[in-house]
């Protein structure tokens, strides 16, 4: 296969704290689940790079940090991502109570712009029994802001790859109809040490 | 809360950040707090513009001219990245800067006999200028090669120079150079604000002309740097690094009490919860008794919705008035950047003047950087105390950051960072130090 067309998208995930975001995301981009918990140390950006269509994308999947436990986000987190994935427990209660602020907190922090910011909900852990949140809530919260929803599961591989491809659909659409970019001269610091002159 | 910290940092300014920074990537277990909802503290980035009005206390708001609120991002504290200074060699050795983008400011200016002139980034800019005549111009080339070739560790390069003892004064006495270009060199290339090295010796004034010239070297056009959207994603960039490798935030959090036992610093109290901790970062405003004031520096911040005369319609500049041009002894800054860096509405600028504060009236001190900006759609006066710490940390382990002073550049704040380590840690400051540990189970993908 030959694309012709290569994108970078930046996605960010969202939401409280223990929900398995991080699991999530080492799920969809290396496969992996890690029962033991962890709040995250280490993990900040992941990379994958997928085909939609005849187009290239490297989606750079960008975690909180640990950093959402005492609602202390730094800005850099939202400035210049593509869609954005929420997150919350299907079996804990609280966790899905708090998508309005996570939500919130997104809308006022991205840049605005004309066209609508991408958004999908996942509702993780359906593996587990003591679920407290019924589909039917999560669905109708998600319909009337016209957000997909996925129900998955981060242990058992379930609906992982459809729901972050879903997301990067719609954020690729949006990006297409954003071509216009002021920021072609913005430079990216690296450690080469070519050319040497005087003033 | 109610928990064992190696360190706790207090305020979340460019200086706490990065410190904290390196305390969790080299395995410390750190908590991060600020009393205020936002990070970068008196080095924060105000957004939105509403919030500058109200913080200024100018009540009325900003007119509907300033365009949405929302896409300003106005600095409190004036600086550029010097490109190849100490807080870039921060930035690439803790990946931080994957995070930020930059752009190049597009020229540098200095003010001389009430007009502006560029100082040249290139051979044929600097043939041209009008900055100095024809033979003072061989004779300054002569100069610069002799800094270029200037290696501390190797005495072949002296020339009969001694890095030590020979004076500033006495290096431009040897190379025959004049008034002009004396100042010109002190002032728009080391960047000094008085003249005080003229009679220090001159390895500090040759490093800094060094730096001024590679960073120039860099990416031409200037030596200086700004990250889109403000200065103050920097800390935030930091605190990013910080929480990955298991920092806690928390913002809006008031500090009630620092408690000290036997002199010693040993937790910190908010809303009725203690965190305890065996070494305490904090800048100036948390330990209003452990510090002394040492200065002023005054800041206009002024909204324009016009490029500077005479700079060829840059977006974005620095203007250097050296101080024996108005008749002081510190020297003037303007730093503009503008709409092109994502901090100001379309087709707006930000200028901000600074300088050292000399007199009771600061405001007519800066006036000749006013006029150079006129007209001017709104005006920001803040006068600010420059704080430094009375105790150096070893017996109390309260270690405070200086604040920032009217240079437009972060070289002293990051040597106070590298000072305050040093106290901290016992050992010398190295930029390895800074480097990202593979300590968990999870990796980066390469980017």
């Amino acid at each position: 296969m030959n694309p012709r067309k290569k994108v970078d998208l930046k996605l960010i995930i969202v939401g409280a704290i223990g929900v398995g975001k991080t699991s999530l995301l080492h799920q969809y981009v290396h496969k992996t689940f890690y029962e033991e918990y962890q709040t995250t140390l280490g993990a900040s950006i992941l990379s994958k790079i997928i085909i939609l269509g005849d187009t290239t994308l490297k989606l750079q999947i960008w975690d909180t940090g640990g950093q959402e436990r005492f609602r202390s986000m730094v800005s850099t987190f939202y400035k210049g991502s593509d869609g954005c994935i929420l997150a919350f427990d299907v079996t804990d209660l609280e966790s899905f109570e708090a998508l309005d602020i996570w939500r919130g907190d997104v809308l006022a922090k991205i840049v605005p712009m004309e066209q609508s910011y991408p958004m999908v909900l996942l509702g993780n852990k359906i593996d587990l029994a003591d679920r407290k949140v019924p589909q039917e809530v999560a669905q109708g919260w998600c319909r009337e802001k016209d957000i997909p929803y996925f129900e998955v599961s981060a242990k058992n591989d379930i609906n992982v790859v459809q729901a972050f491809e879903m997301l990067a659909s719609r954020a690729l659409s949006r990006y297409q109809s954003i071509l216009e970019n002021h920021l072609t001269e913005s430079i990216k610091l690296s450690p080469d040490q070519s050319r040497s002159r005087c003033c | 809360m109610d928990e064992e910290y190696d360190v706790i940092v207090l305020g979340t300014g460019l200086t706490e950040c990065i410190l904290s920074g390196i305390m969790s990537v080299n395995g410390k277990k750190v908590l991060h707090m600020d009393r205020n909802p936002y990070y970068g503290g008196e080095s924060s980035s105000i957004t939105p513009l509403e919030e500058l009005y109200k913080r200024f206390q100018l009540l009325e708001g900003p007119p509907e001219s300033m365009g949405r609120g929302r896409d300003w991002n106005v600095d409190l504290i004036p600086k550029f990245l010097m490109a190849n200074g100490q807080l870039v060699k921060m930035l690439l050795y803790t990946e931080v800067t994957r995070y930020l983008d930059f752009k190049v400011v597009e020229g540098s200016f200095v003010y001389k006999g009430g007009k502006i002139y560029k100082v040249p980034s290139t051979e044929t800019e600097a043939l041209a200028s009008n900055l100095m005549g024809m033979f003072e111009k061989r004779r300054f080339r002569k100069f610069l090669v002799f800094v270029a070739n200037f290696d501390e560790n190797d005495p072949k390069t002296f020339e009969g120079v001694d890095p030590q003892t020979t004076s500033m004064r006495d290096v431009y006495r040897k190379f025959d150079l004049g008034q002009d270009v004396i100042d010109f060199t002190g002032h728009a290339l080391a960047l000094y604000r008085t003249d005080d090295y003229l009679d220090q010796p001159c390895l500090e004034t040759v490093n800094r002309i060094k730096l001024y010239s590679e960073s120039l070297a860099r990416y031409g056009k200037s030596p200086y740097l700004y990250p889109l959207y403000g200065l103050g994603e920097l800390p935030q960039g930091f605190a990013r690094l910080s929480a990955i490798y298991g920092g806690t935030y928390m913002l809006n959090k008031p500090v009630d009490d620092i408690i000290m036992e036997n002199g010693k610093v040993v937790g910190v109290k908010s809303e009725g919860e203690v965190a305890r901790c065996k070494q305490l970062i904090c800048d100036p405003s948390y330990i209003p008794d452990r510090v002394r004031k040492a200065g002023q520096v005054i800041r206009i911040i002024c909204i324009l919705s016009h490029p500077i005369k005479n700079t060829n319609d840059a977006n974005s500049c620095q203007i250097i008035i050296p101080q024996n041009q108005v008749n002081r002894k510190s020297d003037i800054y303007v730093c503009m950047i503008s709409y092109a860096h994502n901090v100001a509405a379309q087709g707006k600028y930000i200028a901000i003047a600074s300088t050292t504060v000399e007199t009771t009236d600061p405001e007519k001190e800066v006036e000749p950087a006013l006029e150079l900006l006129e007209p001017i759609d709104q005006k920001f006066v803040a006068i600010s105390d420059l704080y430094e710490p009375i105790d150096d940390g070893c017996e109390s382990q309260v270690f405070c950051s200086c604040s920032y002073d009217a240079t437009t550049h972060f070289e002293t704040t990051c040597n106070d960072i590298k000072d305050i380590y040093k106290r901290m840690a016992g050992t010398a400051f190295d930029f390895e130090n800074m480097k990202r540990k593979q300590n968990d189970v999870f990796g980066e993908a390469e980017q």
